[in-house]
């Protein structure tokens, strides 16, 4: 169809959804200011084929309805077909049903659980064979056959959780326990759960706790005084953004799977550091989060520059194929899902609050959502 | 007469009687017209002018203006509709197509309306809708199938290897299993995957 809300002339209009306030702000904020500086970078480079990229940004809050409601009235009063967003996957799942109706573009730059595909989504974050898959090899190899899962109540970490539980069993580990607190739980809430914790000999415990709860799960971890080199804290979203919050001292022997660290030895990634910190502040480092956010609205410029049109219908045709130096390194949207192929890379936090890569895939390895090609044995 | 058995007669063919209509329009002719054939069609039917705030909840079918206030009104969100939506047209407009988009309708009705016009509306929004929904729930269907799919081999796998059981046995031993107990095939496999993990 050929109603181009964009027209011929003027800017490229996008929306961004990402939250300043409630409980994931802290990792959100960060995309927000990556995606900006995306932005800012093409605009400074003359724009998407002489044409300037504004961003229509709102405040979700945190709340997946207001997260429908925004991308509702960004597509229908604003006029973007286009909208960059989201981290929680509950957020996710309330935007596709409005994106798919009314044929947008949702460019979602955050790890999540895996198992969909929409037309009128692009994951630029990993799915779980790009992180869960190696995390679990590493864990059982490094650390023992006993884990311990523990999650934030809400889609993500269940669904985590399950193909976690699943990795590990297939493989002659345990699940010792597996126990959920509310978005937003506190330090005595976390309290029980590291006595658990204690008390069954877990050797490894696997969080999917988001958001500032994550501070709290680290810091109750690190006032029973448990030792993260014998049974650490291993995740998928705890990034460079939470340990900041929570302390150095406190991360120190954590294991964070993510296909990108600030740490990044590249001179793309140093030029990327640089610029955010330059932008943000001396203390805020980017993050995983951040990267996917800042990438994909590469991605989407030099999709644009293509066919000089913003219409999901034709972006979407050559967004698969685009392949683009990032920060992580080099980086594509596969063809099957609209999925980003993502660098899989363990990261052990050092004393400094820096992660310390201690593995990682040689290139970057495809999506696979559905999990087709992993399904058995970790290797 | 014979109208009348005619649209009731055409109307029995997808069933419309006793969904709760909602009629969103302002009072003329036009809409009384509208309301008449929808009642004909044993549709039970609710007249709302002026509209204050969102439409009802409960609505199975809405007839309102196309204005840009008509997203607004709808009391769901674009992509999870609760009802089949037709949006009515003055003489003579040409519809902004970029709203006529946006407002989600499965149906549109021009005024001067007629009661052949308005048995077609609806029964093709009502139809679109329906097979949306359709489309929709087995989507969601075959999420939960992939999803089913995994819990059922894992659990195949452990009967092979704790039972001795080969390939077809493991799964037949699954099937029987959730029809003896009326549950879904999946429910069983997760009990065998659970028990098993729980006796170690």
């Amino acid at each position: 169809m050929a109603f181009s809300h964009s027209g011929e002339s003027g800017p490229w209009r996008v929306g961004v959804l990402f939250s300043r306030t409630g409980c994931t702000a802290v990792i959100e904020r960060t995309q927000l200011y990556a995606t900006l500086l995306a932005i800012e970078e093409i605009n400074s480079a003359g724009g998407i084929n002489q044409r300037q990229l504004v961003p229509i940004i709102y405040d979700p809050r945190s709340d997946p309805a207001l997260f429908a409601r925004l991308a509702k009235r960004l597509i229908i009063e604003d006029r973007v077909r286009n909208i960059f967003g989201c981290y929680t996957s509950s957020s996710r799942k309330a935007v596709v049903p409005v994106v798919e109706r009314l044929n947008a573009l949702l460019w979602y730059p955050t790890p999540y659980e895996g198992f969909e595909f929409s037309p009128n989504v692009i994951y630029t974050g990993p799915a779980p064979n790009q992180n869960s898959v190696p995390l679990c090899r590493f864990l059982m190899r490094d650390f023992g056959r006993r884990f311990f899962l523990v999650g934030s109540d809400y889609v993500y970490p269940r669904e985590s959780n399950r193909v976690m539980r699943e990795l590990v069993l297939k493989n002659g580990g345990t699940v010792v326990g597996e126990t959920y607190l509310p978005l937003g739980a506190l330090h005595r809430e976390f309290v029980p759960i590291v006595r658990d914790i204690k008390r069954l000999g877990a050797d490894v415990i696997f969080s999917t706790v988001v958001g500032d709860s994550t501070i709290a799960l680290y810091q109750t971890y690190a006032d029973a005084g448990l030792d993260p080199k014998v049974t650490p804290i291993a995740s998928l979203t705890t990034s460079e953004a939470e340990v900041r919050a929570m302390g150095c001292d406190v991360g120190e022997g954590h294991i964070t799977a993510a296909p990108y660290f600030e740490s990044l030895n590249s001179p793309t990634n140093a030029s990327f550091v640089e610029k955010y910190r330059r932008r943000f502040g001396d203390d805020e480092p980017p993050n995983m989060c951040a990267e996917a956010a800042y990438f994909q609205v590469l991605v989407f410029a030099r999709a644009v520059e293509q066919i000089n049109s913003a219409d999901p219908d034709l972006l979407r045709l050559v967004v698969a194929g685009i392949e683009l130096e990032a920060p992580q390194g080099r980086v594509a949207i596969s063809h099957e899902y609209n999925h980003a192929s993502v660098w899989t890379r363990i990261g052990r936090l050092n004393r400094e609050g820096r992660f310390e890569i201690v593995e990682g895939s040689a290139g970057p390895v495809d999506a696979d959502p559905y999990l087709i090609g992993c399904g058995r044995a970790l290797t | 007469m014979g109208e009348r058995k005619s649209i009731v007669e055409r109307a029995h063919r997808i069933e419309l009687a006793n969904l709760e209509t909602v009629v969103a329009l302002r009072q003329d002719r036009d809409t009384e017209v509208l309301i008449r054939v929808l009642q004909r069609c044993r549709m039970r039917v609710r007249h709302l002018w002026p509209v204050l705030g969102r439409l009802p909840e409960t609505a199975e079918v809405i007839f309102c203006e196309l204005t840009n206030e008509t997203p607004d009104l709808l009391p769901w969100m674009p992509g999870e509709p609760k009802g089949a939506l037709v949006v009515v047209l003055n003489e003579g407009e040409v519809p902004d197509v970029d709203l006529l988009i946006n407002s989600t309708a499965d149906g549109v009705l021009s005024r001067p309306i007629t009661p052949g016009a308005v048995l077609a509306s609806v029964v093709l929004a009502c139809s679109n809708f329906r097979y949306h929904q359709r489309l929709r729930w087995r989507i969601s269907r075959l999420d939960e199938s992939l999803r089913s799919m995994r819990t059922v081999e894992r659990a195949k796998e452990i009967l092979m290897r704790t039972r001795n059981l080969g390939e077809e046995e493991a799964y037949r031993f699954i099937r029987q299993q959730a029809m003896s107990r009326r549950v879904p095939l999946a429910v069983v496999a997760q009990a065998i995957i659970d028990s098993h993990e729980y006796l170690g």
